[in-house]
């Protein structure tokens, strides 16, 4: 197969899901979201988004769209999140002069140690992007980002995770732990 | 070369219409192409079939009290031999009984042509037609002129995978089976490996 050849796609896409399917990814995605923003609501009152990051979305379309998905279960969801956010944050300190080159630094490291500790999980890719664009409110918390927000929301997406896949009966989570 | 001794193990021809029903049957997303899913399939379906048929030695299955042929032998009582046993081919060893080529119908049929891949319809016609006598090159050769030489052997602790993929990558049907010292103590065919037992049986 040469390199234009390549470019027309072998195979076809996955079939449509059922219409429960789509229900439940619905409601299971709104919850987890749901939960992060009460949270927020709180513990850090209702203006400020602290706790809530871009990346948090991302992976609830893995959690709830695709649960059964190795890129969704709870190694590549806490490992890929937290070695993300701490090398984004390493990156910004790193290049603090040169954002872009940072940024860039930060998402490719990022998929680089999650694909050595088999925690792929690309919506982490956002979450080392986010370390370095998230503007001053992150760049303030610095080595605190992979907690906080990171590894609050991360716990919190888990659970709901947990609680709501395995509530309903042709669902269930994880295929694996580690 | 056409992989003959394992088309009876060829895994299941799925096509893509196939999986896509599969995956539809499934609830929940997968995150995973038709393609990629056949592509595992015939993967697994290669290392299944390996696993389960390594560990069975040739000399589990192969055929021990072998009849064989010494290479001066005339090819009159060659086909003697293979009559009154009932065989199709039989090894041609020396006095220390190392295999030095193996003789089967195939060669008798290709002698009495005279050419390559001859074949027993070609023969009856000739033989109707009344042309020419076939049997006078069969009355004057030995053993020697005709065995397919030299001869393919394997090992008693050999795989009988390993000697399917021989058979198949050679177009053999038959080959003898040596010890360390290169005598015969054996024979195995593709009918011995077609008997060979698989996940783990005794023979």
């Amino acid at each position: 197969m040469n390199y234009f050849q390549k470019m027309k796609g072998v195979s076809q896409s996955p079939p449509h899901v059922s219409r429960l399917e789509v229900l439940l990814s619905w409601l299971g995605s709104f919850l987890g979201i749901a939960a992060i923003g009460a949270m927020n609501y709180v513990y850090m009152g209702s203006q400020e988004n602290a706790l809530m990051i871009a990346s948090f979305a991302a992976s609830a379309v893995l959690l709830f769209g695709a649960p059964k998905s190795p890129l969704a279960q709870p190694r590549n969801l806490v490992g890929g999140h937290l070695l993300a956010a701490f090398i984004g944050v390493a990156f910004c300190k790193i290049f603090i002069t040169q954002p872009a080159l940072a940024a860039s630094l930060a998402v490719s490291t990022a998929i680089a140690v999650m694909h050595l500790t088999r925690t792929l999980h690309p919506p982490a890719g956002a979450t080392a992007l986010n370390a370095v664009i998230g503007g001053p409110k992150v760049h303030a918390l610095g080595f605190m980002y992979p907690a906080i927000p990171v590894a609050i929301g991360v716990a919190i997406m888990l659970l709901v995770a947990l609680l709501f896949n395995n509530a309903a009966r042709n669902r269930r989570y994880p295929e694996f732990w580690l | 070369m056409a992989d003959t001794s394992f088309k009876a193990c060829a895994p299941v021809q799925i096509s893509d219409a196939d999986i896509f029903t599969a995956m539809r049957e499934i609830s929940g997303y997968l995150d995973i192409t038709p393609s990629d899913f056949k592509e595992l399939y015939l993967k697994a379906y290669d290392h299944a079939l390996s696993r389960l048929t390594r560990v069975v030695k040739v000399r589990e299955v192969m055929t021990s009290n072998v009849i064989t042929a010494k290479q001066e032998f005339p090819l009159e009582k060659v086909a003697e031999i293979m009559a009154v046993n009932h065989i199709s081919g039989l090894p041609v060893i020396d006095d220390r009984g190392k295999p030095l080529g193996v003789i089967s119908e195939r060669d008798f049929l290709e002698v009495m042509v005279g050419r390559k891949s001859a074949n027993l319809m070609e023969i009856i016609v000739q033989c109707l037609k009344g042309k020419n006598c076939l049997m006078a090159p069969v009355r004057i050769k030995l053993a020697k002129d005709i065995m397919t030489s030299p001869a393919i052997i394997v090992g008693g602790d050999d795989s009988v995978d390993d000697v399917s993929k021989l058979f198949a990558s050679k177009g053999i049907n038959r080959t003898p089976v040596v010890d360390s010292e290169q005598r015969i103590i054996g024979i195995v065919t593709r009918g011995d490996l077609m008997k060979a037992p698989v996940a783990g049986g005794k023979p």
